[in-house]
């Protein structure tokens, strides 16, 4: 045990003691296919993580047929030309692995993780769900029925679906505003052809990157990775288009009555900024001053001051177009009007008094120190270089992230709130119990809308 | 998206699986302790990969310790210890922690209360010196504390009484637990948040935390000295006392099935099952856990290929048993499918457990879910936060963390009889509690 103790001290001794961490050395490649390889060695624990990012995701689901990219991400393992979906199962589990895919907007993704020790046939099952899935008839009505009564599960928290409504209705149900899981309408029009439509037009070397990170040396497994994915062929993939939205102009509520609920739950903004918004980095500090820690001005006063809440959040969702800004709360059914007022205070503050010199510290100190855990492990490296892959962002992104973000001032967060922070023209959401809440928020906008949480989707009727 | 707020709402699901299984090849991480003259103990994981430290604090108090009147006060501690004390005031713990890069949570089970600190390595001393503060001189202003009285209530709407496992499971502890402390849930019943005094605040602080209660484990970009330096500056002088008396209270052996049916407005229903077994620390931990993998992890799992692929009668199986220093419960969930009779997956789910007793499991279902218990040790350690969770949950609940390098004989031992041996004594009729939350729609009226 002593030995061991002095042997760890050294190495503390040796390591920099400087926040400003580095994306550790990786390398690029790209195979004659045209499959992007990102390859980075991490050697802490002896696993290994593969994630994967086909770069087209629910935006190419057809109008209608919403949850199409997402079912095709989940069949990925539901069946292969080598092994059923219980073969496939039976020997990720009994590696230890996972194996786990899904879609968002921008595109389709999936992570595996095995022990280094079973590379060989961790690589042969991610290839075999990659390249080589069947889409059995059987599997996909099971998938297709089970994703249904999720959505009806979900509807069963106010707060697991209050972004899905929140989503749909700043965008109109368009773009952004689908559901990129489907509804209880639209997944029980997907039929097996047009899952295998989607995977063969989609599915291609060239529309897809490969984050590979964990304990292997790189030259090794550019070896293994080209003899297994080397022979994957597929024609270019077809460009989709993501319906851009400007923000919304004026102010509109939808209240979605939930007939038990006990408190409110809300969502309020606008459309917000993109991932590679040459601004995103002032707008996240400024986020930091306003909504997205502890001490945040919305949490402040919404819960540390009035206790009205357990908890008052902002978050700007960064995507290839811009995605949603939203402040979100919840509160007793008594105090949803007071609690809104007040989340709208606190905005209005923010544009009045903009940032202070000490609050502007605290967080560029706060968004600098709690960074490092976020790219500790193999699993979350590999997310973020192939998320930068996806988005053209450099590795800048972190090596450069705390000079870039010392480098926001008091005029620049001026500048941001101006432009990105609505003030007159906002979208609310709210989930709540409509009989004891609905004559207090109609005050909030002139547009008032309204839905039942048991309607099918978190769009259309009533609105 | 879910909201990720200190003060969590972490007593809700509770580690299906803190500990986890180092197996035969798992790594060591040195580990460096020291007992401080109050009898407060500190265990050190230096590692500089990242250039930040995880500072997990467990007080041996939880609901456990409370009584009819003041349940939920441990977890009302885990907010007001960070209301503000003599030195850091009403807010100045967050606002100073967050000014220099740190970041705080805590959560509390029915057996502790666990502080958790994350800050970049600059803050080291700072942190010892708020953590000193709040355990000797905690303030009790009465006006912080109705607001964060309202702050719990509505954690409590939020977690419990706005999900529908959070209802479900709090009556299924309710009614397998008649005589011991475990039958309340840790967030409290909603009367005594809104009814506990100033008194038994006070009572509760000095019953809970005494130096001699507490464990701390830090991780990370530090040395062992330096971090005891700073222990015994900050820490040591601070006097000790009584720690929380006993529970002396034993659960008599239930001797029949109980059963209990919440009817709610719900889109679906839902199932829970549980069955009475052992504290933490005692022979079948490990078998058990063998078992639940077996009947429950991943997709070739028993229940799942069962209720979930092949009868589709269910969206989900899980199970989950929480570290406990007294007799505690196995608590196996199934999310019924719409329209499928939750008795259905109730009758599935006997069915598999009556196959598990009468016969052995195979060698490759034993040595697969060795296999899953030791990735997921490597997945728990992987962080210096999860490492600081795992190493502070082996010291306090298997009484030494380095049981933590034993786990992985302790799972290589179990054989497929001791499974079936588990099986056999745990999963009987006689020791079981079903709930069964039934969905009431509106203008179908009460059954």
């Amino acid at each position: 045990m002593v030995v061991l103790v002095a042997a760890a001290m050294l190495m503390a001794g040796a390591a920099a003691r400087g926040q400003n961490v580095k994306l550790p050395p990786h390398e690029k490649v790209v195979l004659p296919n045209g499959l992007t390889v990102l390859l980075l060695e991490k050697h802490s624990v002896p696993m290994v993580n593969i994630t994967g990012i086909v770069k087209t995701g629910s935006m190419a689901d057809p109008v209608g047929m919403e949850g199409l990219a997402s079912t095709t991400a989940g069949l990925l393992r539901k069946g292969t030309k080598g092994r059923t979906a219980q073969q496939f199962s039976e020997v990720i589990d009994f590696i230890g692995g996972s194996f786990g895919a899904d879609a968002g907007a921008d595109y389709s993704s999936f992570s595996a993780e095995f022990l280094s020790k079973d590379t060989d046939k961790g690589l042969d099952l991610v290839a075999d769900a990659l390249l080589h899935p069947t889409f059995p008839q059987a599997e996909v009505d099971k998938l297709l029925a089970q994703s249904v009564d999720g959505v009806k599960a979900e509807k069963d928290s106010a707060r697991d679906v209050i972004f899905d409504y929140y989503q749909a209705y700043l965008y109109g149900g368009k773009g952004y505003g689908r559901p990129t899981g489907g509804d209880e309408v639209s997944l029980k029009k997907i039929q097996r052809p047009e899952i295998v439509k989607f995977y063969e037009t989609y599915y291609t070397p060239g529309n897809t990157i490969l984050a590979v990170a964990g304990d292997f040396k790189t030259e090794e497994m550019k070896k293994k990775l080209e003899a297994v994915f080397g022979g994957w062929s597929g024609k270019a993939a077809p460009a989709v288009k993501t319906e851009a939205a400007g923000a919304v102009k004026g102010k509109r509520l939808l209240l979605v009555d939930k007939s038990d609920a006990t408190q409110t739950y809300f969502a309020i903004g606008n459309v917000g900024i993109s991932a590679t918004d040459p601004d995103r980095t002032a707008v996240q500090v400024v986020n930091s001053v306003f909504g997205s820690r502890f001490t945040s001005m919305l949490n402040e006063a919404l819960r540390v001051e009035s206790g009205l809440t357990y908890g008052a959040t902002s978050f700007f969702s960064m995507e290839k177009e811009p995605g949603p800004f939203a402040m979100f709360s919840f509160t007793r059914n008594e105090t949803t009007e007071k609690a809104i007022d007040m989340a709208l205070e606190v905005l209005k503050k923010l544009h009045t008094d903009g940032v202070s010199a000490e609050q502007l510290s605290s967080a560029k100190s706060y968004m600098k120190g709690q960074f490092p855990p976020s790219i500790e492990t193999s699993g979350q490296l590999a997310r973020v270089i192939a998320r930068h892959e996806f988005y053209g962002l450099g590795d800048d992104e972190v090596n450069e992230r705390d000079k870039r973000i010392d480098a926001v001032t008091r005029e620049t967060a001026k500048r941001v709130i101006a432009k990105d922070f609505p003030l007159d023209n906002l979208v609310f959401v709210l989930i709540g119990k409509a009989a004891d809440i609905a004559p207090s928020v109609k005050k909030f906008a002139e547009k008032q809308d309204a839905k039942e949480i048991a309607a099918p989707g978190f769009w259309g009727s009533g609105q | 998206m879910k909201m990720n707020w200190k003060r969590s709402a972490q007593w809700v699901v509770l580690v299906a699986l803190v500990v986890c299984a180092g197996m035969a090849q798992a790594q060591e991480y040195p580990v460096a302790t020291k007992t401080l003259k109050n009898g407060m103990k500190i265990l050190v994981q230096p590692d500089p990969s990242i250039p930040n430290v995880a500072l997990y604090t467990f007080y041996r108090i939880g609901s456990r310790n409370e009584r009819p009147g003041t349940t939920g006060l441990s977890h009302f501690f885990e907010h007001i210890m960070f209301n503000g004390a003599k030195k850091y005031g009403p807010g100045d713990l967050d606002k100073v922690m967050e000014a220099n890069g740190g970041s705080n949570n805590a959560y509390t089970t029915r057996n502790v209360t666990v502080y958790q600190d994350w800050f970049p390595r600059s803050a080291l001393e700072l942190i010892f010196d708020i953590e000193a503060d709040r355990i000797q001189n905690l303030s009790f202003d009465p006006k912080k504390i109705e607001s964060e009285r309202g702050v719990v209530a509505s954690e409590r709407r939020s977690s419990v009484d706005g999900e529908n496992e959070g209802v479900l499971s709090e009556q299924l502890w309710a009614t397998a637990f008649i005589a011991h402390p475990y039958q309340w849930p840790v967030v409290g019943w909603m009367s005594d948040i809104e009814h506990w005094t100033m008194a038994d605040l006070k009572h509760h602080f000095e019953m809970g935390y005494s130096p001699s209660n507490a464990t701390m484990v830090v991780v990370g970009d530090v040395t062992p000295e330096e971090v005891f330096g700073l222990a015994e500056k900050y820490l040591e002088p601070i006097p000790s006392h009584a720690p929380p008396p006993p529970v002396t209270t034993v659960e008599p052996e239930q001797e029949g099935e109980r059963r209990l049916v919440v009817h709610k407005a719900a889109e679906l229903p839902l199932l829970m099952i549980a069955y009475h077994v052992p504290r933490t620390d005692n022979a079948d931990f490990y078998a058990l856990n063998v078992l639940r993998s077996i009947l429950f992890q991943g997709e070739s799992s028993r229940m799942y290929q069962r209720l979930v692929d092949k009868d589709q009668i269910a969206l989900d199986v899980e199970s989950e048993e929480e570290l406990a220093f007294d007799p505690t419960l196995l608590v196996l969930y199934a999310q019924p499918k719409e329209g499928v009779d939750p008795a259905k997956c109730e009758k599935e789910i006997y069915e598999e457990l009556e196959r598990v007793a009468n016969a052995p499991v195979s060698d490759q279902e034993l040595e697969k879910a060795k296999n899953f218990r030791l990735a997921e040790f490597y997945r728990q350690v992987q962080t210096i936060s999860g490492r600081a969770n795992t190493i502070g949950s082996y010291e306090v609940f298997f009484g030494d963390y380095r049981k933590l390098f034993d786990a992985a004989k302790n799972y290589s031992g179990v054989t497929k009889e001791d499974v079936q041996r588990a099986a056999k004594k745990y999963f009987g009729a006689n020791n079981r509690t079903v709930a069964t939350l039934l969905p009431e729609n509106e203008g179908k009226g009460k059954p």
